[in-house]
């Protein structure tokens, strides 16, 4: 088996002939079918393999899956056509991916994905460059929320991309490519002086910080420091990064947020002595040379108070109780022997050694600690149902599918806690008497997948995972299954049916998983964040835990802040602290000194909150009494800047798009509201289309089959609960706000000069070239692509309704 | 176990699906996607009842007694919502029931059906059709504003079917023998009648290659409205016209034959996936939510048979044989 040639040319150019190239291609399929296996239930896993080989499915290759496997025709056309990572077309070499998630939708991701394809040269319906360098698409959510709006080229990920500088995005992506061929050499940790720590997790890496990192390990080559650059957990403070912290040999530690590659050197200086003492000299002078032929050290960063420095960020941490982020921004995320040292794995040797799992339940129930992932149902009562069954074989599964767009808590707490929860796992495994384990993350965090691999092999190593965990008699074995690109797989029913091979189609309950879920076998499926705080419950107790929060919902809840917030991010707070207070105090207000209008929760499940009830408490019970759920903790902030129905139209564009389409209510009912909100976006609707908007949506909750149809009406109802009077302006052909393209304007005001720097940047033509002059824009030929306004210096453009708005 | 049902208290097995037990006191549920005995899952929603206890819609037809419930299948609750899935499985209907020019016929002939036998050189049957409906030697055409020209959904793509000519030519026949019709058409104002929304240039193009027989005609009536549960359930809710325009990704008037007399219309599908569950390796669903159709790969056509038609709940899935023409 492990015999088979094959050719380590992946571009087949050295192929003579037809036959050869596909002769090539089987033995390349075989030898992953050989990997991977042949049943049917292997189908999901094996396509993701094919495509990671060949770029794309290529019919040969799916002919040779018919011919050596188990999986036929039906299966695949069903299953490949279901999942949106699977394409059957070759793709560029690099995907651009333009995250069209809530945070990025409300920041203009649209505008961005236009400005790519416009600057790569693409047609309307081309997706692929000519030269097939570039492929783009819109992904459902990066998880980079806070730094809206996102586009990940290749596996780099670029936040705040602005339409303006989709070209120097591009630039230093090529830059990026051709850099990583030189690796960074790593630095002698023998003799440390202190630590250097940078977050290095997906979002902090599109803010720049792998950038900063760079700079550190050659700043103290050429400084001749001996320092260790340790990867972190996240800090949270996604608005301050790139941030390091510098802990040095005495125990002190100096945070600095916003860091840029070129102050790493100064601030190494500061705080650590080269080691010898030539150095130190030579140091010396160059850095007097520097300091008087630049004018850069004046405004540098060192000479901010440190009070100045980080006072938006203690700001950001008060308020805040960590109990799933436990050890943030201190903890290395893949180091076992950190983790078990500061008190890791302490709660599993007492499950296992000292409590019977009833007793495990028990607590559990009496934490009062409440499904994470949406629904908030008793996680001690689910425990209890499935130990209840008696089978030969159960499951448990961490449900890691978070598709909501605007939420990332679950990708940072795999990212960064890997460990805890997967001892979260291990206890709830032993507790309901399950051997094995399945970590089902979305394909779409690669990161939060290499981190759980690494972690589960730490594990296995020191014996938590594996036969006779801790000496025990007790076995588990975790495997981890990657998902194809479905938000519908986070209902627990179809996320079982992806793990089946199948589509990701949910079925009615009951039969409940805990009754009958995996392989027909009783099944656990709780979220990432449920996980991640069994440890606390049971080493700490459930008492304990329950001073937490409120009465009906315990312990802490993880948000992920975005949207327009001056300072979004990962937080974790009470149960029960208000939305006010998260926005305004740990946010640190609305951005540009705009007016909070409302607050999205639970995302496309969820509603919109209005401002007037912000200084509600947010438990499980008040959320859903205002018409949101928890959802799994995405926060959106909308300003006063966004509309409404526009957000409404956004979510319901997402969800029909996501739906399974197995039943009439959501596959034909989500559609027939997408298409009144269009009218009503466009200007094309009336008031009676608001009416049948409402019925179609009170019956879509009512009768749809599973959890995505039953909520996918709420930010309609919501918004149309709280803000009627804008959806009333739009069949008057009024967006108060300016955010329904068809019914505004770009406008030039009294502030221009006639510089005529927008004019040149139009790609539409729409302004003429008059300088010194004030200039207009033709709103006939304007396509409202914004351009100018990224490239006005004198805020001279803005965005104006058509028609007069008479508030 | 005991439930209640509409009020009364009954005694239940708990082993068979709530829509079973609500035939079993004779009432009838309207169901498209279930089918007694064949695999199915719950995904048209037309058989939604209340249960009472929880407040709760749910499918009848793969929803188990559980003690305690309080089912309630007759209020109007139920029915607005049964009403609005049908509306909403309408919307995305691209077809005809009956042929337009049946449908405005002011003398009440099977227009479409006159024109398919007339296309398959069934004259006896045409003959015996048209005389069943009025005099043959006084055809009452002639002095007719010709409503059927008018309506005929060919006049959208190019120019309409030359109907009277047709029927003329069919009234000239002098049959050896007397033939045997079947119609199928009911177009009285009691029943309802899906229409087809506007074609799109690009499907026009494709018709006109497509229907390029002698009589140009497109033949708009279902084959399968005989059986369909679709036009049965919207007749019953008193469905005139669905409020939601019909728009819809299914291709128009495609016909794929599958085996032997079997023919599959996708524009005429609901998705209730019956023929997806009960064929291995035969039908299968392709992408997903609003844009989800059922198709049959090429290979996989051999593995299905003719009996499947039955379970199909529209006239998606019909068999069809030419009868022989003697």
């Amino acid at each position: 088996m492990a015999e088979t040639q094959i050719p380590d040319n992946k571009v087949c150019g050295h192929c003579t002939s037809p036959e050869e190239a596909i002769k090539a291609m089987r033995l390349r399929t075989d030898a992953i079918i050989d990997r991977i296996g042949t049943t049917r239930e292997k189908i999901i896993p094996l396509l993701q393999a094919l495509q990671e080989e060949f770029n794309y499915l290529p019919s040969d290759a799916l002919a040779r899956v018919y011919e050596r496997t188990e999986i036929d025709r039906a299966q695949m056309i069903s299953v490949a056509s279901f999942y949106a990572q699977f394409r059957m077309v070759p793709y560029g070499k690099h995907v651009i991916k333009v995250c069209i998630g809530t945070a990025c939708h409300v920041k203009g991701a649209n505008i961005v994905y236009d400005a790519f394809k416009r600057e790569l040269g693409m047609g309307d319906d081309t997706i692929t460059t000519a030269d097939q360098q570039y492929s783009i698409e819109k992904v459902a959510c990066l998880g980079c929320c806070a730094l809206a709006p996102v586009v990940q080229i290749g596996n780099k990920i670029f936040g705040h991309v602005q339409p303006g500088r989709v070209a120097d995005v591009l630039a230093e992506f090529e830059e990026y490519c051709a850099q990583q061929a030189s690796q960074a050499k790593e630095l002698d940790e023998t003799k440390s002086q202190g630590e250097v720590r940078l977050g290095m997790e997906n979002c902090c890496q599109a803010s720049g910080t792998a950038e900063v990192r760079d700079a550190v390990v050659k700043a103290s080559g050429e400084l001749g420091i001996n320092i260790t650059v340790k990867p972190i957990s996240c800090v949270g403070a996604c608005n301050q990064v790139p941030l390091i912290d510098i802990a040095t040999p005495d125990g002190r530690i100096v945070r600095y947020p916003n860091v840029k590659p070129e102050e790493v050197k100064e601030i190494l200086l500061h705080h650590f002595r080269p080691a010898s003492r030539l150095r130190r000299l030579r140091n010396a002078i160059l850095n007097q040379i520097d300091t008087y032929h630049t004018d850069q050290t004046w405004d540098n960063i060192l000479y901010t108070p440190e009070k100045e420095r980080t006072q938006a960020i203690n700001t950001f941490f008060n308020g805040q109780h960590r109990i799933s982020t436990e050890g943030y921004g201190n903890m290395n995320p893949l180091d076992i022997d950190e983790y078990i040292k500061l008190g890791g794995f302490e709660a599993l040797k007492k499950a296992l050694v000292s409590m019977k799992p009833a007793e495990v339940i028990d607590e559990v129930l009496k934490s009062g600690i409440r499904g994470r992932g949406g629904g908030g149902f008793p996680s001690g009562r689910k425990w209890g149902l499935v130990a209840a069954q008696s089978a030969d074989k159960k499951y448990v599964i961490c449900n890691g599918d978070e598709g909501d767009p605007g939420a990332f808590m679950d990708r940072i707490l795999l990212e960064s806690y890997p460990l805890r929860v997967i001892e979260g796992m291990i206890i709830a495994a032993y507790a309901v008497g399950a051997n094995e384990g399945v970590f089902y993350i979305r394909a779409e965090y690669p990161q939060a997948v290499i981190r759980v691999r690494k972690a589960l092999d730490l594990c296995r190593e020191k014996g938590l995972v594996g036969d006779n965990v801790l000496g025990t008699s007790f076995s588990i074995n975790i495997r981890i299954f990657e998902g194809a690109g479905a938000f519908v797989c986070g209902e627990e029913t179809a996320l079982i049916a992806s793990i089946e091979g199948k589509r990701g189609f949910p079925h009615i309950r009951p039969p409940y998983p805990a009754q009958s879920g995996l392989f027909g076998k009783p099944t656990l499926i709780n979220n990432v964040e449920t996980l991640s705080q069994i440890s606390y419950i049971v080493s700490h107790g459930a008492d304990e835990y329950r001073k937490v929060g409120t009465e009906g919902s315990a312990g802490t809840k993880v948000f992920a802040l975005a949207g327009k917030v001056n300072h979004g991010g990962l937080i974790e707070v009470p149960m029960g602290t208000t939305l006010r207070q998260i926005v305004e105090e740990i946010g640190g207000g609305v951005e540009n000194g705009e007016t909070l209008k409302a607050v999205q929760t639970g995302g496309p499940s969820g509603g919109c909150i209005p401002a007037s009830l912000c200084d509600a408490e947010v438990d499980f019970d008040a959320l859903n009494k205002m018409g949101a759920i928890m959802g799994s903790g995405g926060l959106v902030v909308l300003s006063d800047k966004n509309c409404m129905v526009d957000v409404a139209r956004y979510f319901l564009n997402f969800t029909s798009g996501e739906s399974c389409g197995k039943c009439t209510f959501c596959r034909v009912g989500a559609r027939r509201m997408l298409d009144i909100l269009d009218r009503l976006c466009t200007g094309k609707g009336s008031m009676e289309d608001i009416d049948r908007l409402e019925e179609l949506a009170n019956s879509v909750k009512r009768g749809a089959l599973c959890g995505l149809g039953k909520t996918a009406p709420n930010p309609v109802l919501s918004t149309l609960r709280y803000f009627r009077e804008e959806y009333e302006e739009h069949v008057q052909g009024i967006c108060r706000t300016g955010s329904c393209k068809d019914m505004v304007k770009l406008v030039v005001n009294d502030n221009c000069v006639g510089c005529t720097k927008c004019s040149r940047s139009c790609p539409a033509d729409a302004i003429e070239y008059k300088p010194y002059e004030q200039h207009s824009i033709d709103t006939d030929r304007c396509t409202l692509c914004g351009l100018c306004i990224d490239e006005c210096d004198y805020d001279a453009i803005v965005r104006m309704p058509l028609k007069e708005v008479k508030l | 176990m005991k439930i209640k049902i509409n009020g009364k208290e009954v005694e239940v097995s708990g082993e068979r699906p709530l829509i079973e037990e609500l035939k079993a006191l004779g009432i009838e549920t309207p169901s498209m996607c279930y089918a007694e005995g064949a695999e199915h899952q719950a995904s048209c929603m037309v058989c939604m009842v209340k249960n009472q206890a929880s407040g709760q819609m749910i499918p009848s037809c793969s929803t188990y007694p559980v003690e305690g419930m309080d089912i309630d299948s007759e209020s109007e609750d139920v029915q607005s919502l049964r009403r609005l899935s049908l509306e909403l499985l309408l919307s995305d209907h691209r077809a005809d029931c009956e042929a337009p020019c049946t449908v405005v016929c002011p003398h009440h002939l099977d227009v479409a059906q006159l024109i398919l036998y007339y296309d398959r050189g069934q004259m006896a049957e045409a003959h015996a059709l048209l005389a069943s409906t009025f005099d043959v030697a006084a055809l009452p055409c002639e002095d007719c504003k010709a409503g059927c020209e008018k309506a005929c959904r060919r006049g959208t793509v190019d120019s309409a079917v030359a109907i009277r000519d047709i029927v003329r030519e069919v009234a000239a026949y002098k049959p050896n023998q007397q033939g045997s019709y079947v119609s199928n058409a009911r177009t009285g104002k009691d029943v309802f009648t899906s229409r087809l929304g506007r074609y799109t240039d690009a499907e026009k193009e494709w018709l006109k290659e497509v229907y390029s027989q002698q009589s140009r005609c497109l033949h708009c009536a279902c084959e399968g409205r005989g059986k369909c549960k679709l036009r049965e359930y919207a007749t019953q809710a008193g469905i005139k016209t669905p409020r939601y325009g019909v728009s819809s990704s299914l291709p128009v008037k495609e016909n794929v034959h599958v085996v032997a007399g079997l023919h599959f219309e996708p524009a005429k599908c609901i998705r209730c996936g019956l023929c997806v569950y009960n064929t291995n390796d035969g039908f299968t669903f392709q992408n997903r939510g609003f844009n989800m159709q059922v198709v049959i790969p090429e290979e996989s056509k051999a593995h299905v048979s003719e009996q499947i038609a039955k379970l199909c709940p529209t006239g998606a899935l019909y068999v069809y044989k030419v009868r022989s023409n003697k």
